[in-house]
């Protein structure tokens, strides 16, 4: 676990229990996984809490490596005022939104946000064309070509929007998502 | 996460709010506890990192039967065993006469000897065992008045129980998977978009992983897309064609049927053939007969489903389904018609013979014939699990160390096996139907099978791992959860059937076990009753098994039931309303808006009139695009934890939405101002 200096105080490891989903134990790896992203000399408790990294190295941890979604989810839980580096409170953010316990909610809330790749509070068509691009990925064989992804966004749109306005709001997203019961389980990154 | 402005808390507060984190995470750790989640965790997020959660959630149900299991040894030990051993009763060897009985021939039981006086062997067909616990044989207890605790209730009430506690857990484990807020007036499906906004794992963390789950998603779109163009094309179908897919349909599932009574009666003629010729010089292979053609038969059956289905082109989604439920038909008649012909061998159900008349039960042949039954089914659970083990290393290990060598076209198109992950869900729930069904006879089964289940977990893990590809096809995690549920209650409720008419009426042997001198074991509870409750008791307890109760019960139920029908009914219509009234609210707002626009656009209106509009998007090109940002809750109605202490980070984070104002960005202008 290294020396004391890398270790968070009891009061801080509460706090966080209290303003969190996560653990002790989850907080407490958070940290070291966090450290480890630091610059040597930055790897303290105190520099550690101040300090931000970068997209770059945050996008290198493994669990995120993969993911079609990653700089989504980095820009969405980033606090920074250009929106390009996360603090550690950020990272905990993160982590409790993708954690065990955190409430469907929550993990609905958020899960808008990052599909709202145009951050304007809806989902509309260019929205929900890109987050089928991500899912079915790069490749030539996997893409859907144009008059299927325009049906597929026709029936996605047939089902959720409840008001007919050509967009997804988050109320419709939530009612959509509570009909799914795999989602709570697949909306989840444990470190 | 951040810290709530302004927000003074008295001291009483304070406390309540400390007691309350405390007893959450209380409840959490004990949750944790309870469910197991300790056990094999870091295993179970490797293939999930590897695989996605479809195929973890094999290993889920896998964890969730062992806990099933220990917890009917737990439930047997602590209320047969541990007072059997401490009462230390002794019971009488065997007293049956057996020259009052009219056997035929010389027939006489127990006095063939075995060929084989292998120890392996005896251990394999439970001969070794019979006078153990193992084996309903070996319990003994006075008659009911001697002892203040009555071993026979406890033995007859514990299978009874521990089925009672696995139904009740299953099915909360079904609900659970199942919809949440199930759409009252539309279809119970999940909908296209629910799976389209779930469908990426976030769990997955390894490249290869990622693009295998991306060819996933999109060949489930393609197909989905595929299907949406068939219902279409079969709507405009003729009158004609529609009866020919329905004569299709018919066809195969006429076929399938006949398979499957094909398959159930070779298995109902083993099982006779295996009990009628004991002494044959080919008692090896007769030991394990009945086994044997169960195994062969759920082989072969569903490679011929799967060849019949594929012969008409049905969509692939029906095509899977109709397979699996035939597998599962297939699974399940196999086993009834193996406990079905046991009954008929040992207890002559439905066929006359006389050597059943004197005792109820073929007491020439059997001796102890709950002995016999336990050792067929403790025979059939090696057998399986025998069956896994050699599977794993004789089939797929080869089979991968041959592909990986040889690179010749067979070799190529053989491939690595795929793990299916419904085919080895059967097989276990198979392995548990058998298990709850020999609960009567042989308490410690559940024993062996949480050895054998938690020996499978790490033999599938290593299959998985190394000598296996994952399937083309996505396998959903829910619905599996919920599949994987259904036929395991109805696993439970066929091993539930027999027990009960065992349990009911069937004479218990003669010779050997608790229930000696009863007409049938259930006997037991109406002499406890009798001797043991109160007259008053005596009384309620007839009056509540009366159709005096049983009908108004049954009144007041069809009641409820009919409110309820009634009362979603309602809801139904009401939810259809409301639709309208939203769509038609939404349209009415446009149409303001527009007219505003209009307005905003004549001469004479001066633009200070409405402080707010560079807000209003009069520039925005597009009025029927996207317009307001509406804040949604984050769920008010039940966080985790108390949201006064933990202010949800969007409300003061700057998301784009609320960078110019929490509300909507559009302020009608009111009266004053205009």
């Amino acid at each position: 676990m290294g020396g004391s200096g890398s270790r968070l105080s009891k009061e801080l490891l509460a706090e966080y229990q209290d303003l969190t989903f996560l653990t002790k134990q989850e907080i407490v790896q958070a940290h070291r996984r966090f450290s480890e992203l630091l610059p040597r000399d930055k790897q303290n408790v105190e520099d550690s809490l101040r300090e931000r990294v970068s997209f770059e190295d945050i996008l290198s941890i493994p669990e995120l490596k993969a993911n079609p979604f990653k700089e989504r989810i980095c820009k969405v839980f980033s606090t920074a005022p250009s929106r390009d580096s996360l603090s550690f409170e950020d990272f905990l953010d993160l982590l409790s939104v993708f954690s065990d316990t955190a409430t469907p909610d929550i993990k609905s809330h958020y899960a808008f946000r990052i599909f709202d790749f145009d951050d304007d509070g809806t989902l509309d068509r260019e929205d929900l064309c890109r987050l089928v691009n991500c899912l079915t990925g790069e490749g030539e064989d996997t893409q859907l070509s144009a008059s299927e992804m325009k049906q597929l966004i026709d029936n996605i749109l047939e089902e959720s929007d409840i008001d007919r306005d050509g967009t997804i709001n988050l109320s419709e997203f939530q009612h959509v998502i509570s009909r799914s019961p795999d989602f709570v389980s697949s909306f989840k990154i444990v470190l | 996460m951040r810290e709530p402005e302004g927000m003074q808390m008295t001291r009483w507060q304070c406390w309540q709010q400390k007691q309350q984190t405390m007893g959450q995470r209380l409840g959490e750790v004990a949750r944790r506890l309870a469910w197991g989640f300790g056990l094999w965790k870091g295993a179970l997020y490797e293939i999930g990192g590897l695989f996605g959660s479809g195929i973890r959630s094999y290993f889920t149900f896998l964890r969730f039967l062992l806990l099933l299991n220990l917890l009917t040894v737990l439930l047997t030990a602590s209320f047969v065993l541990v007072p059997l051993a401490w009462l230390h009763t002794q019971g009488p060897g065997p007293t049956l006469n057996f020259t009052a009985l009219q056997c035929p021939g010389s027939h006489q039981a127990q006095t063939y000897i075995p060929r084989f006086h292998n120890q392996l062997w005896n251990v394999l067909t439970g001969r070794a065992f019979n006078n153990t616990y193992l084996f309903y044989g070996a319990y003994w207890a006075g008659p009911e008045s001697s002892s203040a605790y009555s071993i026979r209730l406890a033995y007859l009430l514990c299978p009874l129980a521990c089925l009672l506690l696995c139904f009740c857990g299953i099915l909360r484990r079904m609900m659970k998977g199942f919809l949440r807020r199930p759409g009252l007036g539309q279809d119970y499906g999940v909908p296209l978009s629910a799976k389209v906004f779930s469908s990426w794992d976030f769990c997955i963390h390894l490249r290869d992983a990622a693009t295998i789950k991306k060819h996933e998603i999109s060949n489930e779109f393609k197909v989905y897309l595929e299907e949406c163009r068939r219902r279409q094309q079969v709507q405009q179908d003729t009158p004609t064609q529609r009866a020919c897919r329905l004569l299709s349909y018919l066809r195969v599932n006429l076929l399938n049927a006949c398979l499957v009574a094909g398959g159930i009666s070779a298995i109902f003629w083993a099982t006779k053939y295996s009990q009628d010729n004991k002494e044959e010089s080919l008692f090896v292979v007769l030991q394990y007969l009945p086994p044997g053609v169960i195994s062969l038969v759920n082989f072969l059956g569903p490679l011929l489903f799967m060849f019949l289905v594929q012969l008409e082109s049905y969509p692939p989604s029906i095509e899977v389904n109709l397979i699996l439920i035939w597998c599962v038909v297939l699974k399940l008649a196999s086993l009834g018609m193996f406990s079905f012909s046991l009954g008929q061998t040992m207890l002559c159900i439905g066929r006359n013979k006389t050597s059943c008349e004197t005792y109820g039960y073929n007491a020439c042949d059997y001796q102890c014939w709950e002995n016999s039954v336990g050792e067929e089914l403790y025979k059939l659970i090696i057998f399986n699990f025998l069956l896994t083990v050699a599977f794993a290393f004789l089939v797929t290990l080869p089979r991968r160390l041959l592909v990986e060598r040889f690179s010749g076209r067979f070799w190529t198109w053989l491939g690595r096996e795929e793990f299916l992950v419904p085919k080895n869900v059967l097989d276990i729930v198979a392995g548990q139907t058998v298990t709850w069904m020999g609960l009567f006879y042989c308490p410690l089964l559940p024993l062996f099978q949480s050895i054998f289940l938690f020996l499978t977990f790490y033999i599938k893990k290593y299959t998985l791992l190394r000598n296996c590809r994952t399937p083309p096809r996505l396998f959903r995690a829910s619905s599996s959860t919920f599949f994987f549920q259904l036929v395991l209650l109805l696993g439970l409720l066929l091993a539930a059937v027999p027990l009960g008419f065992v349990v009911s009426s069937t004479h218990s042997s003669w010779d050997c076990g608790l229930f000696t001198n009863y007409s049938a074991p259930w006997q037991v509870v109406q002499e406890l009753v009798a001797l043991r409750l109160p007259l008053s008791g005596q009384r309620a307890l007839q009056y509540l098994s009366s159709h005096a109760f049983g009908l108004p019960l049954l009144w007041l139920l069809s009641h409820i039931l009919t409110v309820c029908i009634a009362q979603s009914q309602a809801n139904a219509r009401a939810i259809h309303v409301l639709r309208k009234q939203l769509v038609w609210q939404v349209q009415e707002k446009w149409r303001l808006v527009e007219e505003l626009s209009r307005l905003l656009q004549e001469p004479g209106s001066s633009e200070s009139l409405i402080p707010d509009s560079p807000r209003f998007r009069a520039s925005h090109p597009r009025f029927s695009g996207p317009g307001f940002w509406s804040p949604g809750s984050p769920g008010p109605e039940s966080p985790a934890r108390d949201p006064s202490t933990r202010t949800p980070p969007w409300l003061s984070s700057s998301y784009p939405g609320s960078r110019d104002s929490p509300g909507p960005r559009f302020r009608f202008p009111s009266g004053t101002e205009l």
